[in-house]
């Protein structure tokens, strides 16, 4: 490129030459701001440079201020546990952190300790980044970890990661908003998607503009959601095949345009909007402007903090009418390690230390999902924070209801959030028909998961 | 540097002085040319190593499929098959093309008027200059790019000034129809430093010029038409061959007012943008490297059509 323009330059003098040249100089500066933009947040360096140690270990983590500052002093008892292993505890927020993650896999640079989520352990298990924990499982014993929540991360018949904690994909309901319009809250042992429609309508309607029943969160987790009640079948069969019908779909984005029609749910720009705001705080349940919501149960302190509300955790609509509980229990994240670590034991007494401890548990308490570990849940109980209690209460009412078969996407299923969106927003913004947004999700999850 | 450019226009281009160096049998002329090539040397690592070495990397990648995570698997042409089925890329080259010829061309004009009538002797110009240029340096940055999207949000600025006149906007970056237009005023918005180019090609047209036509009688639109535009003909193009390179290969801005995501449904899905996509966020990095090198194929084959078509309007003057 230089060269090109270089020939041309020559000729109309230096003036414009040696100005080009600064151009270029300037030009080259402002795109190394662009792409050093997500390397920022990594420069966390999050463990005690004190305790140097023999051993030197790596643990990535995506997540914010707060969940830096338990997880550092969970790292630093470790530390001081274990003196001869030095942990580098490396945290990014949640947008930059699988880019970077694929990256350094690539380049054979990944971290001792990787915290993965959703499909992301079959992703890279299958894809042979992940160590087959049976080699260190005399570090970490599993004994005591939920079944149900080991599953997560055990595919072809090798256990990839360990859970973090027990999470649930549920509705986050803000009282003083339904009190404000003069509705009462529905029980959601009973309530159908219909009651859900109508109470949303009627929220928006007797509150202030800007304030809304309910929040557009379509996605694969309540896409899945819906279409197990309906049909039994989720997004994926258990070999790695797409379940859900065309017409489940449509239904769903059917009933999503009706309630964006009328008032219940904000209009396509704001839905658009928000969908590139993942943060809790700038959600609208966050920000205190909507009455129902679905969210990660784990989120509920955050959106409790953010909205000053006294937020409540309920059932998904048509729960108990269905064909099957569309509802289940998932560990929110896991902890794998990198295959090509020069460290795994030590790495493995990590995990160890984090999932199967109280002491490690008093710091992070449900930060990640309530302890999956059964003895460490019931040692930190009562030291449980009030928003996080009132999480755990949650999960201890459904956890023998919930549809116990959880099927996680296969290898290229991660993809399905962007189709998702991008099939929400042509649907709201009246560019595609439900009927053929139903048949594209089909045929888009298709081709990425083959 | 304002004043370097300002002192540099005043003089005439020593035309014959690069030729001269070049051929010179000399020993010191050779010892310096050792001197140079040494000099030259980091430049010429950095190119072998970190651009060159890539690149020919990722043209080899282009016939594979490589997930990142596996080693790569030759599948032959299967990655450039696989472009003419694509809808994605299809969009995606829409939205690149529409950007590149409508975002180029008002930027240029811009530049150029602007850059007319900074040369026209207004009083501080150093500082106009230094202000209207501040926008080349900020606007492909992640800040910009954040701003942006504040102030053609739902509740932005824009939104907030339409507000008082009564009316009620859209949330511009959020909405299919806008959202590309909103990054293509961005573009049009760094029009510094073509401006800046411009101005340095105008200070060289010699005044004698205007000056002979204007006894003549030529008017000041004739003036422009006549004398400013053809002689400034290289300096429009040395612009549009840059700034259409810089457009095909927009990205930051696009990730950042999208959320990486090119939405709300896949209107601001730039090529690059997509190429990203693909590569990091579905582990094909294969199929991604073919789109890379279609892109450059592109970018190269606009380039040459621009010098073929420059040998029929731009005039060197020699």
């Amino acid at each position: 490129m230089v060269h090109i323009v270089g020939k041309g330059a020559a000729r109309f003098g230096r003036t414009a030459t040696a100005t080009a040249a600064a151009v270029f100089l300037l030009a080259a500066c402002g795109s190394d701001d662009g792409d050093s933009g997500g390397d920022e947040a990594s420069g966390d360096e999050a463990s005690g440079d004190e305790a140097s140690g023999d051993v030197s270990i790596r643990f990535a983590w995506w997540g914010n201020p707060e969940r830096d500052e338990i997880t550092n002093q969970a790292i630093e008892a470790f530390e001081a546990e274990h003196p001869n292993i030095d942990v580098e505890g490396d945290s990014i927020d949640f947008d930059g952190y699988f880019d970077r993650l694929a990256t350094e896999v690539a380049a054979d640079n990944a971290p001792d300790v990787i915290t993965l989520g959703g499909a992301f352990p079959r992703e890279y298990g299958e894809r042979g980044a992940l160590l087959d924990l049976s080699e260190v499982a005399e570090q970490l014993p599993t004994d005591d970890i939920d079944e149900a929540a080991l599953s997560n991360g055990f595919f072809s018949d090798v256990q990839y990661s360990i859970p973090t904690g027990v999470n649930t994909f549920a509705m986050v309901v803000n009282p003083d908003v339904f009190e404000e319009a003069g509705v009462p809250l529905p029980d959601d042992e009973t309530w159908t998607w219909d009651d859900y429609v109508e109470i949303a309508a009627e929220i928006s309607e007797n509150t202030p503009d800007g304030t809304y029943g309910a929040a557009d969160r379509t996605a694969p987790d309540l896409i899945d959601l819906y279409s197990r009640q309906h049909t039994g079948d989720g997004l994926y069969t258990e070999d790695g095949q797409i379940a859900i019908a065309p017409e489940t779909a449509r239904e769903w984005w059917e009933l999503t345009t009706q309630m964006m029609e009328s008032g219940a749910t904000p209009s396509a720009t704001i839905t658009s909007e928000l969908a590139g705001q993942p943060g809790p705080e700038q959600t609208l349940m966050g920000q205190g402007l909507a009455g129902m919501q679905f969210d990660w149960s784990n989120q509920l302190p955050a959106l409790r903090s953010a909205s000053e509300a006294d937020l409540q955790l309920m059932r998904a609509p048509g729960e108990s009418h269905g064909v099957a509980s569309g509802m289940w229990l998932q560990a929110s994240q896991s902890y794998g390690i990198y295959s090509g670590s020069d460290h795994p034991e030590e790495a493995a007494q990590l995990i160890d230390f984090l999932v199967n401890t109280e002491e490690a548990a008093s710091y992070i308490q449900a930060d990640r999902g309530l302890p999956a570990n059964s003895e460490v849940l019931e040692a930190i109980t009562p030291e449980l924070d009030e928003d996080t209690a009132a999480q755990a209460e949650f999960i201890a009412e459904i956890e023998d209801e919930v549809n116990p078969d959880l099927i996680i996407g296969p290898e290229g299923s991660t993809e399905s959030v962007g189709i998702v969106q991008r099939l929400n927003d042509e649907v709201l913004f009246e560019r595609i028909s439900p009927e053929d947004a139903g048949q594209r999700l089909v045929d888009e999850l298709t081709a990425a998961v083959s | 540097m304002n004043g370097t450019v300002e002192e540099s226009t005043a003089e005439q281009e020593p035309e014959t002085s690069k030729r001269s160096g070049r051929k010179g049998g000399n020993s010191l002329t050779k010892r310096e040319g050792r001197a140079a090539y040494l000099f030259l040397a980091p430049w010429f690592i950095g190119m072998a190593v970190i651009t060159i070495g890539p690149i020919l990397g990722s043209l080899y990648l282009s016939f594979t499929d490589y997930s990142l995570l596996q080693p790569p698997e030759w599948v032959g042409l299967d990655n450039f098959e696989r472009m003419l089925n694509d809808d994605r890329l299809h969009s995606a080259i829409v939205v690149t093309v529409t950007y590149v010829f409508v975002s180029v061309p008002l930027q240029l004009a811009l530049a150029l008027a602007l850059a007319f009538f900074l040369d026209r002797g207004v009083r501080g110009l150093p500082i106009y200059r230094s202000i209207y240029y501040l926008p080349s340096l900020l606007g492909s940055s992640v800040a910009i790019a954040i701003l942006w999207r504040q102030i053609f949000g739902t509740e932005g600025l824009i939104n907030q000034l339409l507000d008082v006149v009564g009316i009620q906007g859209e949330g511009w970056v959020s909405h299919p129809d806008y959202a590309l237009s909103t990054l293509i005023v961005l573009n049009v918005w760094t029009f510094g430093s073509p401006m800046v180019i411009f101005l340095a090609g105008l200070r060289q047209i010699p005044t004698m010029y205007y000056e002979a036509a204007e006894v003549d009688g030529a008017g000041p639109w004739t003036r422009f038409f006549r004398i400013t535009i053809p002689l400034l003909t290289p300096i429009i193009f040395f612009n549009l061959v840059l700034q259409l390179i810089g457009a095909f290969q927009t990205f930051t801005q696009a990730f950042i007012v999208s959320g990486g995501t090119g939405g709300p449904a896949d209107s601001t899905l730039f090529y690059t943008l997509y190429v990203y996509q693909r590569g990091f966020g579905s582990f094909e990095m294969g199929y991604a490297s073919a789109l890379a090198w279609f892109l450059l194929v592109v970018i190269a084959a606009f380039t040459a059509i621009n010098f073929l078509a420059a040998k029929r309007w731009v005039h060197y003057g020699d």
